[in-house]
């Protein structure tokens, strides 16, 4: 069979190559989020001056205005390039995959991306001198094509957790109305007009010369969409039964860190809805210019914790039943317990100084080509710490049924004996890198382990776990 | 059909040929900054001694009032080659991405900066500062897009000699001739003059004919004065044409001898388009060089030679590219790309969406309170 291509792997010391993805991703979802919900706050509050319904409305959106264009034009198109560059650094196969399957959808989305960008510019430059009726007609537009390119790129991230039917039929429909497309989306859009809402309260905060009912009028409004928030708790259960039972099963307490980012992204949820609904309507107080930048930072923590479930949550996979988050597809495991995961690895090893014999060393390729991806070996997600109460037998037997062993992890795809020397290098480490080490050539030791990965066999936990449920 | 890209197989021709056009597309912006940057930062330094000094003739306005609008169509144009060369060379796009490492994950702040920079040179504020602080910004601006311009180059050698891939990964040097890069690099930066001065030569000649909003651009574009800066953007685009032929072939003479005769003679029949865009312009920019103003028919034949040329140098740089892939591999994933589908979903939405673009343009001309 064709093996996939072996990419070189960056070394990022202590930082998990995953952490720099998230970083990246949240930043840009985060900023994203807010230029579509931008565009619907800006359409209500021309629409308000419009009708004459609040004064101060033309004036909050040419400020608005300014501060999506120097803020989302610029740090939103170019972290959305950077998730790309970053995507490739991270893992290449699975960016590979993706584009490979969507890149018209991805090209579909681009044009919006077009559109977006020269209605928004035409506003942002013309405004002033525009009809109010033609200002309204391009703030649609440029709403409706950011809201676009948001639907277009939410079924590709969706299909990344539930491809659905594609699995089977590889049809673009089928991938990308996944299960979990629908929810997902207008789960999305929501969070899109709250965290416009909240940015709107601190830009009022920020308009110059604007006594405070004028504020407050403003405020209140902007803080109208944050009602669709009540909406939140249906749309969050409904993406819950959409995930695979044990990504939901992990999110719902079966990975602690899974659960713990859940619970920051549904309570800082929850403090921004109830202060939206006790705070804004039904006592319409007035909030300033630091609570709406708290209540602001407590979104993007909602944001980044939500982001984090959804990256998290499609463990062992990258893009479940595609690729696995080790870069390595399901269907190469088998082959590459044969051949070996590293025989082909053209790359030198450059971060690991002092290696004392080939064993070893074929122990720091194996990490390398396996592991690095979501581990370093003594940094973040430490594998010399999460296996350092084992000992050398309990390692061979936990790695070779990896996916028995943590069901959120892939198989073990290389041969015994590149599970042997992964072994010893971990051990290497964990004995502080002697220069001289001794290994195990005991022939029983590789025969043992080739027994055990055989009994786990070359499938994931959660195909394993599925072909139980179906019997 | 011998010629490239049409003797390729169906879906891999099919793939160039979008890829491209869109690249095309994405250089026509990203050289009006390019190109733009430096001469704000070279009329910065050198402000000249007429009247009007260069940084705030009808040229530097310009460009200054339009740069941070064309990095944003740049950025946003460059998205579809991105999307397309995963496509085509996906092995060779993401190993090169990967041996570049930090210097190519620093292609993103380096842009942020750069971007924000843009709005500082076009704010007012920065007329206020010191010769030297304006100076340092604008030098700071061409500097971030010439690093951009480095990067793209040295991921584009880098892709196209796999067998250094692992001396790279293992010493660090991903530059493996400074002349070779050297010149491909100047070759597009000096390239993008030309694509500069076409742009900025209808952007003068419209504000020059309509009522705008660069006040400062109006006032200036009393009969001298432009036909001045005309002038300067003909010696610009004439200086440019020469120098990256110059350095076109001095890039040539850094292949290897064999791939060298391939190119040259699988790629004569992009030559006529090379030849023929080259002339136009050269005939244009000499046109409005000796005589006293500028004619619609010279525009168009400059714009014409340009858009010839960036479409022929387009195919004859992927020509070399493909050269250097594993055609096997290629047309197979190519091929089964073709075969996911949602193509005429892209076509549908694309032709609503420009001409729902073409609307947004045709109401801000329109539909104004005249105010």
């Amino acid at each position: 069979m064709h093996m996939s291509h072996i990419y070189p792997v960056n070394d990022y010391g202590p930082l998990m190559p995953g952490l720099v993805m998230a970083a990246v991703a949240i930043f840009h979802v985060f900023l994203a989020q807010f230029a579509v919900g931008g565009g619907f706050l800006l359409c209500y509050f021309q629409w308000l001056s419009m009708t004459g319904r609040n004064q101060y409305a033309k004036l909050f959106v040419h400020g608005y205005f300014k501060v999506l264009v120097m803020i989302s034009f610029v740090m939103g198109a170019l972290t959305g390039v950077g998730i790309w560059f970053t995507s490739i650094q991270i893992s290449a196969p699975t960016i590979g995959e993706m584009v490979f399957n969507f890149h018209w959808i991805w090209a579909t989305e681009w044009s919006f991306f077009c559109l977006e960008i020269v209605a928004g510019y035409c506003f942002y430059r013309y405004h002033d001198r525009l009809t109010d009726k033609a200002a309204l007609t391009l703030l649609v537009l440029y709403t409706f094509a950011a809201w676009a390119s948001l639907f277009w790129i939410n079924g590709i991230l969706a299909w990344q957790l539930t491809p659905g039917s594609w699995v089977e039929s590889r049809s673009i429909a089928d991938g990308f109305f996944n299960p979990s497309f629908w929810p997902s989306l207008f789960f999305r859009t929501i969070v899109c007009l709250t965290l416009a809402s909240l940015a709107g309260c601190v830009l009022v905060n920020m308009i110059p010369n604007l006594d405070r009912p004028a504020q407050q009028s403003l405020v209140n409004r902007a803080a109208h969409l944050m009602a669709p928030m009540v909406a939140m708790p249906i749309l969050g259960v409904w993406f819950l039964m959409a995930m695979p039972p044990d990504s939901r099963g992990w999110v719902l307490g079966g990975s602690p860190a899974m659960m713990l980012f859940f619970m920051i992204s549904v309570g800082a949820s929850v403090a921004i809805g109830g202060y939206a609904v006790i705070g804004l309507w039904m006592q319409r107080l007035y909030i300033n210019g630091a609570t709406a930048t708290l209540l602001l930072l407590l979104a993007f923590g909602a944001t980044a914790g939500g982001e984090f479930v959804r990256e998290g949550s499609r463990k062992p996979y990258s893009i479940r039943h595609v690729v696995y988050s080790s870069g390595i597809l399901p269907e190469e495991v088998a082959e590459l317990r044969r051949i070996g995961c590293v025989s082909n690895d053209p790359f030198p090893l450059m971060h690991e100084p002092g290696l004392p014999n080939e064993t070893v060393t074929l122990g720091a390729k194996v990490f390398r080509r396996q592991c690095a991806v979501c581990h370093t070996m003594e940094g973040s997600n430490a594998v010399a710490h999460l296996t350092e109460s084992w000992d050398a037998d309990q390692m061979r037997m936990n790695i070779a049924k990896l996916q028995q062993t943590k069901p959120f992890m892939p198989p073990f795809a290389g041969t015994p004996a590149e599970l042997e020397a992964l072994v010893s290098y971990i051990l290497w480490v964990q004995d502080d890198r002697p220069s001289e080490y001794a290994v195990s050539e005991d022939q029983a030791v590789l025969q043992q382990i080739a027994k055990w990965m055989d009994e786990a066999g070359t499938q994931a936990a959660t195909v394993t776990s599925m072909e139980r449920e179906k019997r | 059909m011998n010629i490239f890209p049409f003797n390729l197989e169906p879906s891999l021709c099919f793939y160039v040929v979008v890829y491209v056009l869109t690249l095309v597309l994405h250089a026509i912006f990203m050289t009006y900054v390019l190109a733009g940057s430096i001469y704000l930062a070279w009329a910065s330094m050198f402000p000249g001694k007429t009247a009007i000094v260069r940084a705030r003739s009808p040229l530097a306005e310009v460009l200054r009032d339009w740069m941070p609008f064309a990095l944003s169509a740049a950025i946003t144009a460059g998205v579809a080659p991105l999307l397309f060369v995963q496509i085509i060379y996906r092995q060779e796009f993401y190993t090169s991405n990967l041996l570049l490492g930090w210097r190519w994950m620093m292609v993103v702040p380096v842009l942020i900066v750069g971007f924000y920079l843009l709005y500082v040179v076009k704010s007012k504020l920065i007329s206020q500062w010191s010769l030297a602080a304006r100076g340092a910004v604008t030098v700071g601006v061409a500097g971030c897009f010439l690093f951009v311009a480095f990067c793209w180059t040295a991921n584009h050698l880098l892709g196209i000699d796999a067998a250094r891939w692992p001396d790279v990964y293992a010493t660090g040097a991903v530059v493996s001739s400074v002349v070779s890069l050297a010149s491909r690099l100047m070759m597009w930066v000096s390239g993008a003059f030309p694509v500069m001065c076409m742009l900025a030569l209808w952007q003068l000649v419209y504000y020059r004919r309509r009522a705008t909003d660069v006040a400062s651009v109006d006032r200036q574009h009393s009969g001298p004065q432009f036909v001045s800066e005309i002038r300067v953007l003909a010696r610009m685009g004439l200086g440019g044409l020469a120098l990256s032929l110059m350095f076109a072939t001095g890039y040539a003479f850094t292949l290897d001898a064999q791939i060298r005769g391939e190119f040259i003679s699988d790629g004569i029949v992009w030559a006529p388009f090379l030849v023929v865009g080259g002339v136009f312009q050269a005939t244009g920019w000499f046109r409005l060089l000796k005589s006293e103003g500028d004619s619609f028919a010279i525009r168009v034949l400059i714009s014409v030679g340009c858009l010839s040329m960036l479409v022929a140098v387009g195919f004859l740089r992927e020509m070399l590219r493909i050269s250097k892939v594993d055609l096997t591999v290629v047309n197979a994933s190519v091929k089964a790309a073709a075969g996911v589908g949602g193509f005429e979903l892209f076509v549908g939405f694309t032709i609503l969406n420009i001409g729902l673009m073409a609307y947004c343009i045709r109401l801000v001309n329109r539909r104004t309170t005249g105010e």
